[in-house]
């Protein structure tokens, strides 16, 4: 089997907004993707949850579009949209039927170009109280809700622009203002910012004439400030913990490393072990804590790259009822030492490998995620083309890359361990580091 | 801003959509195996990624209430070992292949399936086969499984959305209907299930009109049948007629009065809201009158109930509501997570809006967004396999016409203004409701009496609590 190739174009206008192109015919579907190379990383102390707070204005209009007219001008063309932002970027995007694609193309134009005359402290304020009850919703009512914050937290240190979640607090998404947001607009929503990704059944010619008009006369930012925030060291030195009570019925243990910078060779052996350690009923965590033992409810184990400094490789093990928390941890510590120790079999590493060749075909089927993919690897890496090598650099791997890894890095001085107990609502989490 | 701004030379003028191009469903092949079993195929042309299920007449909805979350537990221990296999060995099997055994149980039906590609997908089907025809249903195994149940219920009670889902539909429906518990049970009869109980669900027999065998994906340079008859060929198909449950279920509402339901979450930030009825069959005459008037109501991100809870209050994150249309009339909910604060003027504006849809036909405006977003949004939901088998699969599931699907888009675009109103006035209804809230009742509570939408019931439980504390 082989994942098809995908073919594209990567040009840049002269305001400097990067574009690229893939046709592909299949289905009359277009998607349209742009990423702005800003996130929670760049929020200044007391304005954490700012870039996510200005992702939600950018859906309240623009010169020539009304608040909320943006996404209802896309669903009444049968188009599906949204904006998700990250602690490395922000992106909006667009599935469309093809015949209307001038139609996405203009309506990010409009924003990218123009947000700012559309501004209202109304809508600031309106949305501002939608996103504390996203926060609300998403993480402050939700048993273990807590966890991401936490585990940032601990990995990065205060003043690192992975020390907090995108979602911010309460209280700095009280303090933004309208000077913020068109501070902020101004800074990071340039042209030369941005990459915008145009894939599925158009003509290339076409769309790339439409592009040019739309966003072409949009001016640049010439003084995008650099961002190169104080190098971190790979690993952290040392155990962190710390037992989180929370209203939950059963115990659960977060665990987190710091791991290596998005385009490391050793993320792909760590994505490698993260299957073998907890991808489905084969994986080793769950035959052993799961199925043999019965002391865990479920395991989960994953990466989560960034950019700008260490990424994270974490998981977490939920204890059943009759169990203790430290029988699951020392089986969960003792399966992520033994990857480290003893290379892994060739058919572990075979049956991984398969399953990540059906996901990468499964992913690129959807002109949705080519899209966003060719949009990442050109902000993230400044190379779309990475969208073709992710396979190989997988398939690359060997059974000591991943035990080289494993043992540079899921090693007790370089983990962080949040244990969730019972409680009832309302109790103060305890420290000990 | 004047016609020299080249911002507004070039943003000024709103684009014009293309000519579209043309999108028909896929087309698919159907015959029958020589067992009988019917086999549907769909040749798509670039997608190496084949999409196989089977769909088996066994859903929750048709299994005695005794032994309630037997059907959604027998389907997850079908990948849990055959006679052959260990469940290790058959999960190793199918991830040499690249591939992932699915077997999910819901209201109507159990699906087992397989996502492969298109060169494997020979080997993929003998295990799908395998699991389907000699499933060992081992004991320890169906034991942990029923565990984890029981454990995943504990931690329902804490999860707000969960919680009110729960309380929701045992509000809507009557204590004996199928619909009034979670389709995956509850702790009383989930507790009592064990290995026999669940070969014996596995064996009982639906209707045979709604077995398929499934496969889409780029299937040029395969012989499907050829693959598929020696695997599935002699399966038995039983009899219409032959099943163990006598008839259809009764679906009967449980509703004589409004009830408000307070389900107190010590301190909890937000109120959890379901306001609603029972619903529709997936068979009702007026589904796409309902869709559209569901989407004006609360399905596309201007509705109604988004734009006033969300847009105009911001009390929510999103607020929606909508028909889970199933084989038997399934629920209409309304629903959004607001804060505390927000928790009695959330409920006031839902239930007005709730009035309003029923009191004055939609504007024009309305009619075309409901109607141009189901309409324009068909091609891009078919775009890969999956979800064009899975829309296949519930044609046979639902018991509804070959060309539904190409039925679909015509009627949408027929439905009227006034078939909305009307659509509302029949389904939707404003008394006799059901008003969840999962929140703090120290809170709110008082403020919910005195709101005066029906009596309060205030729903105190212990903290699920387990293990160490």
């Amino acid at each position: 089997m082989t994942v098809p190739t995908v073919r594209y174009t990567d040009e840049r206008l002269p305001n400097g907004l990067r574009l690229v192109i893939s046709e592909d015919h299949l289905v009359p579907v277009v998607a349209v993707n742009i990423w702005y190379d800003v996130g929670s990383k760049h929020e200044q102390p007391g304005k954490t949850g700012f870039a996510h707070l200005f992702e939600h204005v950018m859906f309240q209009g623009s010169r020539h579009v009304a608040k909320a007219e943006h996404i209802a001008l896309v669903q009444a063309a049968g188009g599906s949209m949204n904006g998700t932002t990250w602690l490395d970027r922000t992106n909006y995007y667009e599935t469309m039927p093809s015949h209307q694609l001038e139609l996405a193309l203009w309506l990010e134009a409009d924003r990218m170009g123009t947000l700012l005359e559309a501004l209202s402290q109304e809508n600031l304020d309106n949305q501002r109280a939608v996103v504390k009850n996203e926060k609300r919703s998403s993480y402050d009512n939700q048993p273990y809700g807590t966890w991401q914050e936490k585990l940032l937290g601990h990995l990065y240190p205060e003043g690192h622009p992975y020390h907090h979640p995108t979602i911010g607090s309460m209280e700095d998404l009280d303090a933004a203002s309208l000077e913020d947001v068109a501070a902020f607009f101004r800074t990071y929503y340039a042209p030369n910012n941005a990459v915008l990704s145009i894939v599925g059944d158009v003509d290339p010619g076409d769309a790339r004439a439409s592009v040019e008009r739309y966003f072409g006369p949009l001016a640049a930012n010439p003084a995008i400030p650099a961002f190169h925030p104080d190098p971190l060291p790979l690993t952290l030195g040392g155990e962190r913990r710390e037992t989180v009570p929370d209203r939950v019925p059963l115990p659960r243990i977060y665990v987190g490393y710091r791991a290596p910078t998005l385009g490391d060779p050793r993320l792909y052996a760590l994505e490698i072990a993260a299957q073998v350690l907890a991808g489905g009923k084969g994986s080793r965590l769950h035959r052993r804590l799961v199925r043999d033992a019965q002391i865990a409810q479920d395991v989960a184990m994953f990466g989560l790259a960034f950019s700008s400094g260490p990424s994270v490789f974490m998981g977490w093990a939920t204890v059943r009822p009759e169990a203790t928390a430290q029988a699951v941890e020392a089986g969960l510590f003792d399966e992520l030492t033994r990857v480290g120790r003893d290379a892994i079999s060739e058919d572990e590493l075979g049956r991984a490998k398969a399953l990540i060749e059906t996901d990468e075909l499964a992913a690129l089927q959807r002109v949705s995620e080519r899209a966003d993919r060719l949009s990442m690897y050109a902000t993230l890496l400044d190379d779309p083309d990475e969208i073709n090598r992710q396979l190989e650099r997988y398939l690359a791997v060997t059974p000591e890359d991943v035990r080289a890894a494993c043992a540079e890095l899921l090693v007790a001085d370089n983990r962080v361990v949040l244990t969730y107990v019972p409680a009832i609502a309302g109790t103060d989490s305890t420290e000990a580091a | 801003m004047n016609a020299q701004d080249p911002v507004e030379a070039a943003l000024g003028v709103r684009p014009v959509p293309g000519t579209p191009r043309p999108f028909t469903f896929p087309a698919a092949a159907r015959s029958r195996l020589s067992g009988g079993l019917a086999l549907v195929t769909v040749h798509l042309p670039g997608r190496p990624l084949v999409s196989a299920s089977l769909y088996l007449p066994n859903g929750a909805v048709d299994e005695p209430a005794d032994e309630g979350g037997a059907t959604v537990l027998t389907a997850r221990a079908l990948t849990e070992g055959t006679l052959h296999r260990d469940a290790v060995a058959l999960t190793e099997a199918a991830e040499r292949l690249g591939a992932s055994l699915r077997a999910e149980a819901g209201w109507d039906a159990t699906v087992v399936g397989v996502d492969v590609p298109a060169e494997r997908l020979g080997p993929a089907l003998e295990l799908l086969a395998e699991l389907v025809r000699e499933p060992a249903f081992p004991e320890r195994e169906v034991e942990r499984l029923r565990d984890q149940r029981l454990n995943d219920l504990l931690q329902a009670k804490v999860d707000p959305a969960r919680r009110a889902e729960e309380a929701f539909i045992e509000t809507i429906y009557a204590a004996g209907t199928p619909y009034a518990r979670v389709a995956g049970g509850r702790r009383e009869t989930v507790e009592t299930l064990d290995a026999d109980i669940l070969r014996r669900a596995y064996g009982r027999q639906g209707d045979p009109d709604r077995a398929v065998l499934i496969i889409g994906g780029d299937l040029g340079d395969l012989d499907v049948a050829g693959l598929v008859e020696p695997l599935f060929g002699d399966l038995a198909v039983a009899e219409a007629g032959s099943g163990a449950s006598a008839g259809p279920p009764i679906v009967e509402d449980g509703l004589d009065r409004t009830r408000v339901r307070l389900v107190h979450r010590p301190g909890a930030v937000q109120s959890e809201l379901r306001v609603g009825h029972l619903g529709l069959s997936r068979r009702s005459p007026d589904y796409h009158a309902v869709t559209v008037m569901a989407m004006i109501l609360g399905g596309l991100f201007n509705s109604r109930l988004n734009m006033k809870l969300r847009e105009e209050k911001g009390y929510t994150y999103g607020a929606g509501a909508g028909f889970d249309f199933r084989r038997f009339a399934g629920p209409f909910s309304a629903r959004a997570a607001v804060n505390t604060d927000a928790t009695i003027p959330a409920l006031t504006d839902l239930m007005a809006e709730l009035r309003r849809i029923r009191e004055v036909a939609p504007s024009d405006a309305e009619m075309r967004a409901a109607r141009d977003y189901l309409v324009g949004v068909f091609p891009l939901r078919f775009e890969t396999p999956g979800p064009i088998v899975a829309a296949l699969g519930g044609l046979v599931t639902f018991g509804l016409p070959a060309d539904e699907l190409d039925r679909y888009r015509p009627a949408i675009d027929a439905v009227t203004a006034a078939d909305v109103l009307a659509a509302a006035r029949s389904h939707l209804r404003v008394e006799r409701l059901a008003v969840i809230v999962v929140g703090d009742a120290d809170a709110v509570g008082a403020d919910l009496e005195k709101a005066g939408l029906g009596d309060v019931e205030v729903v105190r439980e212990a903290e699920p609590v387990a293990g160490e504390a």
